[in-house]
């Protein structure tokens, strides 16, 4: 139970890595914020089971994260419950892979908006009632691809790469407050983000990784947890590479 | 996965367990149900007591063994006694090491070869001996204690640094050696910490360093204890070859 009694917000919990998250926060015993772009049957049924199994709250936050206005709405209703809040991990991002002379700026700045700016503005807000106790863990996820590059995966990488920037400049900004932040880097993991690449340059990734296999969206989940644990305390300004070893 | 027992019915190897980082890692390894081979210099009575205090409260078996790292006979007797427990070792925490301070003009030979002998070549023996141990099931995880001083470089530990350095290089290569055998090398770098160590600095130079950290303070055994514990978990089972800073956030 390493987050026993802390409270989370996490986004992008309806599939992958989010929902993985969403799972292993709520067995280790925390209280989640579960923001998702869309509500389906299938995901109240399963917090509704999380919540039986492990005795945490799960309160689903739905929201499109490219409305300002709806993204607003949403912390509201989060400022609303007057409760602490420990952690917030930033998962919700989206790719397009297209050749460097093919990107188009239109699917470039999208993949932006969701990836970087969406993901600082949301934690501007939540950062603002996590100073008021001085204390909190935010993680963001960036990639390996931020950091090494990948063919075809311009606009994504970048938008990764901004991630550490951005993480290691919040660290030095907010670690005198209390406040930890840092990133994981996943290397190829089995979601439906990574089904949606071809040419085989994922098959290559996994064949030059230490282990020889792919990552599981819990594995990256296990790293969120670490560093939103107090296990973790004295960690900020990080980027962990969770991608089975790969140079 | 139940997280309130990391590491329930595995063995481990932890060296430098007598005092500062080590003894936190071996105070929480059995928190977490870990069965240790706390590895120390000498023998002495408060540390008996406090490895049979530990085994009792947390219920995990706790071996006391004892070798000078600058001595390769006494390395292999030690890891001798360890095989002789006939146990599967699933972690190895090569904690142990000296440090030197000394501008770089004014480095002795000697005293390099003192520090290179303790931080790295003894590892690298351990090490060795401890993976044929951990091939045997195709599983382990091993962590080097470097420091950042082997990321950044600092003024007056040129000597110091470079055997963490070294280090760094050793369990990146050992990390793709040994991937395809199940075998994860990670390395922890730690700040400022307060152990021992730090009495080798002024108080000024410990303030000035600390206020150099995002967050403000020097760090506690404790929490590199921590990152070692997420290392050997099964939490870190998609992480090798990596180095994580445990330094409250350096430059």
């Amino acid at each position: 139970m390493l987050l026993k009694g802390k409270n989370a917000v996490i986004t992008g919990c309806l599939k992958g890595i989010g929902r993985s998250t969403l799972d292993a926060f709520s067995k280790n015993g925390a209280n989640v914020w579960a923001c998702c772009q869309e509500k389906t049957d299938e995901f109240e049924s399963h917090i509704t089971q999380l919540q039986n199994d492990n005795g945490v709250w799960i309160k689903p936050l739905y929201f499109d994260f490219l409305d300002e206005s709806e993204l607003k709405t949403a912390v509201k209703q989060i400022h609303r419950d007057k409760l602490a809040i420990d952690a917030l991990i930033n998962i919700a991002g989206i790719t397009k892979d297209s050749l460097f002379q093919m990107v188009s700026m239109s699917d470039m700045k999208r993949i932006f908006e969701v990836n970087l700016f969406a993901q600082i503005l949301f934690s501007q807000y939540i950062t603002k009632m996590m100073l008021k106790n001085r204390s909190g863990s935010i993680v963001f996820i960036s990639s390996i691809s931020g950091l090494d590059g990948n063919i075809g995966q311009l606009s994504y990488s970048s938008s990764k790469a901004a991630i550490v920037g951005a993480i290691k400049t919040l660290s030095a900004e907010l670690g005198p407050q209390g406040i930890r932040v840092n990133a994981v880097a996943p290397g190829v993991i089995d979601t439906e983000m990574t089904k949606g690449v071809s040419g085989g340059s994922l098959e290559k990734l996994i064949g030059s990784s230490a282990l020889k296999k792919i990552g599981h969206p819990s594995e990256i989940a296990n790293a969120n947890l670490f560093l939103a644990s107090d296990l973790a305390s004295y960690i900020t300004g990080q980027i962990i590479r969770v991608d089975g070893g790969i140079r | 996965m139940n997280n309130s027992n990391l590491l329930q019915d595995m063995n481990a190897v932890i060296t430098g367990a007598n005092r500062g980082i080590g003894r936190e890692v071996v105070k929480l390894f059995a928190q977490h149900g870990a069965n240790i081979w706390a590895c120390a210099r000498s023998e002495n009575e408060e540390y008996e007591n406090f490895l049979s205090e530990c085994s009792e409260v947390h219920n995990v078996e706790i071996f006391p063994v004892y070798f000078d790292l600058s001595d390769k006979d006494q390395i292999r007797a030690g890891i001798k006694e360890i095989m002789s427990t006939r146990r599967p070792v699933d972690i190895c925490v090569n904690n142990a090491g000296i440090t030197y301070n000394a501008l770089f003009q004014m480095s002795t030979l000697e005293k390099m070869h003192e520090v290179f002998e303790v931080n790295f070549f003894s590892q690298m023996l351990i090490s060795q001996y401890i993976v044929k141990l951990m091939l045997r099931q195709k599983r382990g995880s091993i962590i080097n204690i470097s420091s950042t001083a082997g990321l950044d470089g600092n003024s007056g530990r040129s000597i110091y640094g470079a055997s963490k350095a070294a280090i760094i290089c050793a369990s990146k290569a050992m990390a793709e050696e040994l991937g395809e055998s199940g075998i994860r090398v990670n390395s922890i770098a730690p700040g400022i910490t307060q152990t021992d160590m730090l009495t080798s600095m002024s108080d000024e130079m410990i303030d000035l360093t600390s206020q150099e950290t995002h967050l403000k303070r020097v760090g506690n055994p404790s929490e590199i204890a921590g990152a070692c514990l997420f290392l050997a978990s099964p939490l870190a089972e998609y992480i090798t070859g990596q180095v994580i800073r445990v330094d409250g956030g350096l430059g």
